[in-house]
């Protein structure tokens, strides 16, 4: 296993244009080694290009990329001991479920002994063990999936495992399993994964960090925790979280005040140097409740429609033409009508031009 | 809906059917059990008496057909192996792809009897330019048309020479149609070249590689236009094809009764064959 280093990285997939379009804006960063990465952002900002430079697919066209402080920006993906998983299970149809697990060791040209020593181990882990025999293409997708990153775990050396979207084809279930499965194995052999996705609950339920991108560019770097409750730009507040982080424009009011509308809104941001314009009020569905009454912090709202999701219901409701939604216990009476919400000031975040203050 | 209604739909497309494919099948049935011949050219029915022919005196069928099935499985294996290999060749990013693709399927755009002659003209033992240079390097002139067992060859050389491009184009098109995936995980896998091939390329290829063949299995074993003007079936009948003896027996001889009855008969073995060497191929090639 390796800590790796990406430096000063950008990539342009059209370098000899006039005006070249960057997939991926310079950037720099450091995966460290045993840990886990989900690289999280919407369709074509920029992830797999990110994920195919570190495993040599793609050469950059600027920056470096270091494996335990050694360049290999200049190394073939052969040279570079990388494991990389795919969106579709990539096995070798003609083998079956051992060779596929041994191929990687018999191009390396391990001994039998070892081979047979790191299958075993890997099937064992990836519960495999009983299909060893079996011609690979008749295991399920799942089971497929598993030979895919069985090939990159057999190698102890494996820099790291990069992962490409790789349960989109698996079922709810099953997906929830891998994704354990993935962490128990990253606790065990202490491998650098690092797993690209566009979908925020796999990123939260996986990683160690998560890295948010957009437009080729990293917003946000962070723990879960981090990103659900202070995201650093309105668009990690959109993306992450379902539904989307609620986000109103606002005025500050006085040094810690703005307001919805005519309504004064505490937060516990240091509001006094604020000389911008564009300010954006933002806070979580999660963290609004019903109130009894009207009070500090509170709004009177037109209730649009109430959704049961069986263990919450999604009030949607309107304030001076502004749509506000919040996650309410489902055992909590709601009125008809109009109903008082609260909005607690340390869960308030102020964006002035997009950014968290 | 009315069944008669979707009779109606479908009567365009059966009417041409008919037409184009059952009548002829039909036709030449009915002509295999009469005796038409240029003195009697009537449908008068005579049974199988001409299958009885066939099968118990007319060995010079079954050779000319054992002949075209050594010809034809030569020709296609030999015009596989060049096809994939030149596919191959200017599927990943080479300097002139673009010329070198045309250049690969010109033979194919020739028109096959013209080529022929010119390729006789070639192989002409005491005119062609091929035993004039081998004579110039020491070599004895080697008897490309008259030789029975070289005259086989020679007719092998043209039909690969002529053929391999539409294998070449078929493969390729099938080698710029296979996912990128594969490919990648066996370079991060650490394959050499070669293993990609045997244990990635080989068999993603392998349905494309059986439609092809056999497509060509079914051209190749109506090979005709070659033989005519290469050797006419010649020397002696050592390169005589089924088709060619067909053509001999009806259209030379006017035995057109009997030419139906061969006909018929070819056209049984050929729907068996085939049949039975797609799933051999799918067996072989495609594990399911």
């Amino acid at each position: 296993m390796a800590k790796i280093q990406l430096s000063n990285i950008s990539h342009s997939y059209n370098p000899n244009e006039l005006s070249p379009t960057y997939a991926l804006n310079p950037f720099s960063m450091t995966w460290e080694n045993g840990k886990r990465y989900a690289i999280l952002g919407p369709s074509g900002c920029g992830k797999t290009t990110m994920l195919n430079i570190v495993s040599g697919l793609v050469k950059p066209t600027k920056g470096k990329i270091l494996f335990d402080d050694i360049d290999v920006t200049n190394l073939i993906t052969e040279q570079r001991n990388i494991a990389q998983v795919f969106q579709f299970p990539v096995i070798y149809n003609t083998m079956t479920v051992y060779d596929n697990l041994a191929f990687p060791l018999k191009c390396r040209n391990f001994s039998k002994e070892k081979i047979d020593e790191r299958v075993n181990s890997v099937s064992d882990t990836l519960k495999l063990s009983s299909f060893l025999n079996y011609p690979a293409r008749k295991l399920t997708a799942d089971q497929k999936q598993l030979i895919s990153l069985g090939r990159g775990l057999v190698r102890e050396d494996v820099a790291g495992v990069l992962m490409d979207e790789p349960l989109t084809v698996i079922d709810p279930d099953l997906k929830f399993r891998l994704r354990r499965s993935l962490k128990e194995i990253n606790e065990q052999y202490k491998t650098t994964l690092v797993y690209v996705t566009h979908d925020q609950n796999e990123a939260m339920t996986f990683a160690d960090n998560i890295i948010v991108m957009d437009q080729g560019e990293i917003v946000q770097v962070g723990l879960p925790k981090d990103l659900f409750e202070r995201p650093k730009t309105t668009f990690v507040g959109y993306f992450i979280g379902s539904p989307a982080m609620n986000l109103f424009e606002t005025e500050i009011v006085s040094s810690n005040e703005v307001n919805i509308g005519s309504i004064k809104i505490k937060t516990n941001t240091d509001l006094s140097k604020v000389k911008n314009k564009n300010i954006k009020l933002g806070i979580r569905s999660e963290f609004i409740d019903i109130a009894d009454n009207q009070s500090n912090n509170t709004i009177k709202v037109k209730i649009n429609r109430i959704e049961d999701f069986g263990n919450f219901k999604l009030l949607t409701s309107t304030i001076q033409n502004k749509m506000i939604k919040s996650k309410i216990d489902r055992e909590k009476p709601i009125s008809e009508g109009e109903v008082n919400l609260y909005i607690p000031p340390e869960k308030c975040c102020v964006y002035v031009d997009e950014k968290l203050i | 809906m009315n069944f008669k209604h979707k009779f109606v739909f479908l009567f365009p497309g059966l009417f041409v059917l008919i037409g184009i494919l059952i009548f002829p099948i039909i036709f030449t049935i009915r002509l295999s059990l009469s005796g038409w011949n240029s003195y009697t050219p009537e449908m008068n029915f005579i049974g199988i008496t001409n299958y009885i022919r066939l099968f118990t005196d007319d060995p010079r069928f079954w050779e000319s057909f054992f002949r075209l099935s050594f010809l034809s499985v030569t020709t296609v294996i030999l015009q596989y192996i060049i096809g994939f290999a030149l596919a191959l060749m200017v599927w990943r990013e080479i300097k002139f792809k673009r010329f070198f693709r045309v250049i690969f399927l010109i033979p194919m755009m020739t028109t096959p009897v013209i080529m022929t002659v010119i390729w006789r003209t070639f192989f002409h033992e005491s005119l062609g330019p091929l035993n004039d240079l081998l004579g110039r390097v020491g070599v004895e002139p080697i008897l490309w048309l008259s030789d029975p067992v070289i005259a086989k060859f020679t007719v092998i050389i043209v039909e690969v020479w002529q053929w391999t491009p539409f294998m070449f184009l078929l493969l390729l098109a099938g080698l710029l149609s296979l996912p990128k995936e594969p490919f990648l995980a066996a370079a991060i896998d650490g394959a050499s070249p070669f293993r990609k091939f045997v244990y990635v390329t080989f068999p993603l290829m392998a349905p494309i590689s059986i439609g092809a063949i056999i497509i060509r299995l079914i051209e190749a074993s109506k090979i005709m236009d070659t033989v005519f003007v290469l050797t006419s079936g010649g020397p002696g009948t050592s390169t005589e094809t089924s088709s060619f003896y067909i053509y001999i027996k009806g259209l030379r001889e006017f035995q057109m009764g009997y030419a139906a009855t061969l006909s018929f008969t070819y056209l049984v073995i050929m729907i068996i064959s085939l049949t039975i060497i797609a799933k051999v191929l799918t067996k072989l090639m495609i594990k399911e």
